[in-house]
């Protein structure tokens, strides 16, 4: 499959973006959560943005995102997204096809 | 290029298939409480964030809201009704359902809310209600919005409370009605505060009260006397009265500074709003002037009648007393006094038939000619007789005629063929009177009467209750010559 390939292909990092709704409990959880995942398990190899939805709801629209905390996976394409506060670290990873 | 086509739909399949997988694992999020805040799509405000902290506090939030709301899933399932909406429809606290809301409505507002839900599917819509409960009548205005949470394409169903603002429209309406009766009213309708002080004012006032009265004190503004209360009661007494609570009516009142109307029927009431609580008082006031002005009339009536009354009672004596003084027989008496009561008969039933008002001297003349004319009417001659004249001077002219006529039928122009009567009116501008000649001719020789009978006494002195009326007879060879003299105050003017 083409975009795992892209995914393992060494030079090219990660775009995260986390979608959080201002201080509510899962999202700080979330926030914290992946800070530990691209420390700990892709150290330099990720762009993460926060986006806070509370704060600019239209934003939810590009990734057509329903429920809050959701992780999006940008790049590499296709789109993969997690939702929740992602302490389920090997479900994340698997999701982000890290390590493959 | 057949290559890449291949990649590009196997490649929509996979998009399809992903979005499938994103939107189960969306739900399972939700329901196993992986998520605290959702996005909801507002087609109308945009995106909202509904953020669902820990478990309660955005069930908190529902719960504590002063409206009422509801959740409907796809089937019309009751999903959640907030507190508001339990207590508002008494709907019970635990496991309330769709059945418990529907019973909780009639059957007209039952069929509203139903078509609502429906018509909701597609776009907002809201309508109103009207339930009872708990005793008490309510009107609802029933809001419906589509509500897509994630997959789940339900209805957000919201009931506000607008009895308030029904009630108030309604008073309102009333307050307008009020208004307008007050406008419309035939008498002047006054409200005053607590204090006496004017708020309202209809348009008839203005006849009482020329300037603009509202703000002022009435008491102030309308000074009224109250004749029939000895001075004892003042209006002041009388709205204080009414804003005790006491009603008052029909009091005759005058306004002596009213530009119009100064006779006046005033009553007051009470003003109470809502509950039993006085505000203040209405004061109506009819005008009487014209009632007044009847009463008038009618005791100036009264007191005619019972002078004229006695007048003729008078005057019957009189003629009696004469007519008995002069006449040398009973039969003598009878027929003189008779004809001398029909003749006063004749020119009453003229006045009556005239309410008493003025009367043409043709009419007295021919009344009193009445029983002669079938002889006379050839040899009579009238001219200038239709001259109004009040009723003394037409029941003096009466009695004058009679005794002319009796006398020239018995002894004068009318007792022989070739006799003939002129009746001429005339007048002369400096005259204070009018003259009326009686001209006999062609009958036998005239001699001077050797007795002053009745006839010629009631000749002379009928027209002398005026220094301008009168009368004189002379007894010309040739014939009888009257001059009678109306005196110009009872002339009637035309």
């Amino acid at each position: 499959m083409q975009d795992q390939t892209n995914v393992t292909e060494p030079s090219e990092p990660l775009k995260l973006v986390l979608y959080v709704a201002g201080q509510t409990p899962k999202s700080v959880a979330a926030i914290n959560n992946l800070e530990r995942i691209c420390s700990e398990k892709m150290p330099g190899k990720y762009i993460v943005e926060v986006v806070d939805l509370k704060k600019t709801p239209q934003l939810a629209r590009e990734h057509n995102i329903v429920a809050i905390p959701t992780l999006v996976r940008q790049l590499p394409t296709p789109i993969r997204k997690i939702i929740g506060d992602l302490s389920d670290i090997e479900k994340v990873l698997v999701h982000l096809k890290v390590g493959e | 290029m057949a290559t890449e086509l291949s990649d590009y739909s196997e490649l929509g399949a996979e998009e399809l298939r992903r979005r499938l997988e994103e939107a189960e694992e969306t739900l399972r999020a939700i329901r196993e409480g992986e998520v605290d805040a959702l996005i909801v799509r507002n087609p109308r405000s945009g995106d909202e964030v509904f953020t669902l902290e820990g478990d309660a506090s955005y069930y908190a939030f529902m719960e504590a809201m002063d409206l009422g709301a509801a959740a409907f899933d796809e089937a019309n399932r009751l999903l959640y009704a907030n507190k508001a909406l339990r207590e508002l429809l008494r709907l019970p606290d635990d496991e309330v359902d769709a059945s418990h809301l529907s019973n909780a409505l009639d059957e007209e507002a039952r069929l509203r809310v139903s078509t609502l839900m429906r018509d909701a599917r597609i776009a907002k819509q809201n309508t109103e209600i009207q339930v009872s409960a708990g005793g008490e009548e309510l009107y609802l205005l029933v809001t419906a919005a589509p509500l897509h949470v994630g997959a789940v394409k339900g209805l957000a169903v919201t009931f506000t409370d607008i009895t308030a603002k029904v009630r108030a429209a309604a008073a309102e309406a009333s307050e307008r009605a009020a208004h307008s009766i007050i406008a419309s009213a035939n008498e002047a309708v006054v409200v005053c505060d607590a204090d006496g002080v004017i708020t309202h004012a209809n348009a008839a006032v203005s006849a009482i009260c020329a300037e603009n009265p509202i703000g002022r004190a009435f008491a102030d503004v309308i000074p009224l006397t109250l004749p029939e209360t000895t001075g004892l009661l003042q209006a002041r007494d009388i709205i204080a009265l009414a804003v005790a609570g006491t009603s008052v009516q029909g009091i005759e009142a005058l306004a002596p500074e009213a530009p119009r109307v100064r006779d006046l029927l005033l009553s007051a009431a009470p003003l109470r709003v809502g509950s039993d609580k006085v505000i203040g008082c209405v004061i109506t006031m009819v005008d009487l002037s014209q009632r007044k002005a009847a009463e008038k009339q009618q005791l100036l009536l009264m007191g005619e009648l019972d002078h004229r009354v006695k007048n003729t009672l008078a005057l019957v004596l009189s003629i009696s007393k004469r007519t008995s003084s002069t006449e040398d027989t009973v039969q003598g008496f009878q027929t003189a006094f008779s004809g001398r009561i029909q003749a006063l008969a004749a020119t009453h039933n003229l006045l009556a038939d005239r309410s008493w008002a003025s009367i043409s001297i043709a009419e007295v003349v021919n009344a009193e000619l009445d029983p002669f004319v079938t002889r006379a009417l050839s040899r009579l001659t009238v001219d200038g007789l239709d001259v109004q004249i009040m009723p003394r001077a037409a029941i003096a002219l009466g009695l004058v005629i009679h005794e002319l006529a009796t006398n020239a039928v018995k002894y004068g122009a009318l007792s022989r063929d070739t006799g003939h009567v002129e009746v001429v009116v005339g007048r002369k501008p400096e005259d204070a009177f009018l003259t009326v000649d009686w001209v006999e001719s062609g009958g036998p020789t005239v001699s001077q009467p050797t007795r002053r009978g009745f006839g010629q006494t009631v000749i002379t002195r009928s027209l002398q209750y005026s220094q301008n009326g009168g009368a004189e007879i002379d007894y010309h060879p040739q014939g009888v010559r009257c001059r009678i003299r109306i005196p110009e105050e009872d002339l009637v003017r035309g």
